[in-house]
């Protein structure tokens, strides 16, 4: 597949919850190996975005397909099975099981045993349990979380259990990972060691598309922009475009409340 | 995967009528209608799965509740085949031939104990197996995010199936064993009190635990039994009331209150339940800071 080819098209997206639009008519494209940022000041529709994308939510509206299949009315397993994961925004790990097992987890989908198998602990049972535990032991040097394999996910510092968000969301091998304020709550060093991770995990040829508030955190890594407001796509193009770019200025200085 | 059913009383009935009655009006074998039960109690469980699977919280036990007062109703009214209230006596023990060996007999209790036993063990090890597979992982981490789990491509609603239905086949197993246990079978087994006492084995050993139930039920079963060996506080006592005072040992009626201050206590100070503080303690104890817990369902 090369490096242009489209893999997501979001088309003339819309949801309503009752009176509220809280996602109007957005379309945009992604291709494939880029990192693609949306963002845009608290209650955009960004998140909403990411929740129509993966079964959550169905949209009132709009398209979206992966890779030409469209995903709407899939349930959120399904999603993933076709190779679309994401991560969310308040941050979800597995809190009562290890960072191991956690990462095990999202390994599911590489399981593949039968109930045989399983009831007789067969050969075959055994050595995909290896082999998923060198998987998830890769997964967590990959993160740099392998000191900490044998701790409760909850009792992981913050940063890293957002890392180890990132870190069971890469278990199922996604071609296109939707990540969702991945550094929210972290300070300027973890935030930088975060987009260095990600930077990595997109040479790994992954797709990523990125949701964020603070502009200023996805200026260097992502290949291109969109930005919401109020549910509406106001912009979108390269980094240094969207910085200088009047109508997203507004947006974030607060002027953008009465635009019409 | 942190769903509860009350249910499954329902199942464990359903399982003891359907073997019990292949057993009286068909004729069939012990071993015939005790994989029946078990089957249909796992069929029943798909069925209802199907409408109920994707409610959770109070409303799913509420629903699994109002099933198990569904089936007590028909088992109730269904006078033609369950003969109402009366039950059904004769309920046949269940008779072994094996070729070449001969026969063994149920009928006495030790026996029947050694059968229970045989089938105890082969739950406890496919419980085991499953939790320490893809399907005990799963199960794991819809109890424990349920949407993580659905992002991580873990189908909630088939995996919630898969337990709930395995667990339909065991209850509808025991219920069968139970009628030709006590080689009478009536609506009283779809009484609210045994699911009571199911809950309670369950809480006290530790749930989501595979050992946690075991040791429950043994607790809950030979505790009341080893109270009867406590000295009676009243023996002798002028002005106790005249039944307490008769026996050297504790009285019934204080056996039961103590029997239930040691509940009352234990669910207070062990709310984990018995096995996961025992191991926890152990666990702190050798200087482990957070291992794994096996088995954890």
């Amino acid at each position: 597949m090369s490096e242009n080819q489209t893999i997501l098209e979001v088309e003339e997206l819309t949801i309503r919850f009752g009176g509220l639009v809280a996602v109007n008519n957005v379309s945009f494209r992604q291709t494939e190996g880029e990192i693609l940022s949306i963002i845009g000041p608290n209650g955009a529709g960004k998140t909403t975005i990411f929740n129509m994308m993966t079964g959550f939510y169905k949209p009132t509206a709009g398209h979206i397909r992966y890779r030409g299949r469209s995903t709407v009315g899939l349930p959120t397993y399904a999603v993933s099975e076709l190779g679309i994961i994401r991560t969310f925004q308040k941050t979800m790990v597995f809190p009562k099981v290890t960072v191991r097992e956690g990462v095990m987890m999202g390994l599911h989908k590489s399981s593949s045993v039968s109930w045989w198998d399983i009831l007789w602990n067969s050969g075959r049972k055994k050595k995909e349990d290896q082999g998923l535990e060198g998987e998830a032991d890769r997964l967590l040097e990959f993160t740099g979380l392998e000191e900490k394999a044998q701790m409760e996910a909850r009792n992981l510092p913050y940063g890293e259990q957002r890392i180890l968000e990132i870190a069971v969301g890469l278990a199922p091998k996604p071609d296109l990972l939707l990540l969702d304020e991945p550094a929210s709550g972290m300070n300027a060093e973890e935030s930088a060691a975060a987009m260095a991770l990600i930077r990595k995990i997109r040479d790994m040829g992954i797709t990523i598309l990125l949701v964020e508030h603070n502009m200023s955190v996805v200026m260097d890594i992502s290949d291109r922009i969109v930005v919401l407001d109020h549910g509406e796509k106001i912009a979108e193009g390269q980094p240094e475009a969207i910085q200088n770019d009047p109508e997203v200025i507004k947006a974030y200085l607060g002027e953008g409340f009465h635009r019409d | 995967m942190g769903l509860l059913s009350l249910g499954h009383l329902a199942f464990w009935g359903l399982g003891g009528y359907c073997s019990a009655l292949l057993a009286i009006k068909l004729g069939w074998s012990f071993w015939g209608g005790l994989l029946a039960g078990g089957l249909l109690a796992a069929l029943m469980a798909w069925l209802l799965g199907m409408l109920i699977l994707k409610v959770r919280g109070h409303r799913f036990v509420i629903i699994t509740i109002a099933f198990q007062l569904l089936v007590q109703l028909v088992a109730y009214n269904w006078i033609s085949l369950t003969d109402g209230q009366n039950g059904l006596s004769g309920v046949p023990s269940p008779i072994l031939t094996l070729p070449g060996i001969g026969t063994i007999d149920f009928f006495s209790k030790t026996n029947f104990y050694f059968l229970i036993l045989f089938f105890c063990v082969v739950t406890v090890y496919v419980c085991y197996r499953m939790a320490n597979s893809r399907v005990g992982r799963a199960l794991v981490a819809i109890r424990e995010n349920e949407n993580l789990a659905e992002s991580v491509g873990v189908s909630a609603f088939r995996y919630s199936m898969i337990a709930f239905v395995v667990g339909a086949f065991f209850a509808g197993l025991s219920g069968s064993l139970y009628a030709h246990y006590i080689r009478y079978i009536s609506p009283d087994m779809f009484e609210f009190i045994h699911i009571v006492e199911l809950l309670t084995m369950v809480l006290l050993g530790g749930r989501a635990t595979i050992l946690g139930p075991i040791v429950g039920a043994i607790i809950f079963s030979t505790l009341p039994e080893a109270l009867r060996f406590l000295p009676n506080p009243f023996w002798g006592v002028s002005w106790a009331p005249e039944h307490l005072v008769m026996s050297k040992m504790l009285p019934a009626e204080l056996q039961l209150m103590v029997f239930g201050l040691i509940l009352l206590l234990g669910v207070l100070y062990i709310p984990e339940g018995i096995v996961p503080w025992v191991s926890r303690k152990w666990r702190k104890w050798r200087g482990i800071s957070s291992a794994t817990e096996a088995g954890s369902v």
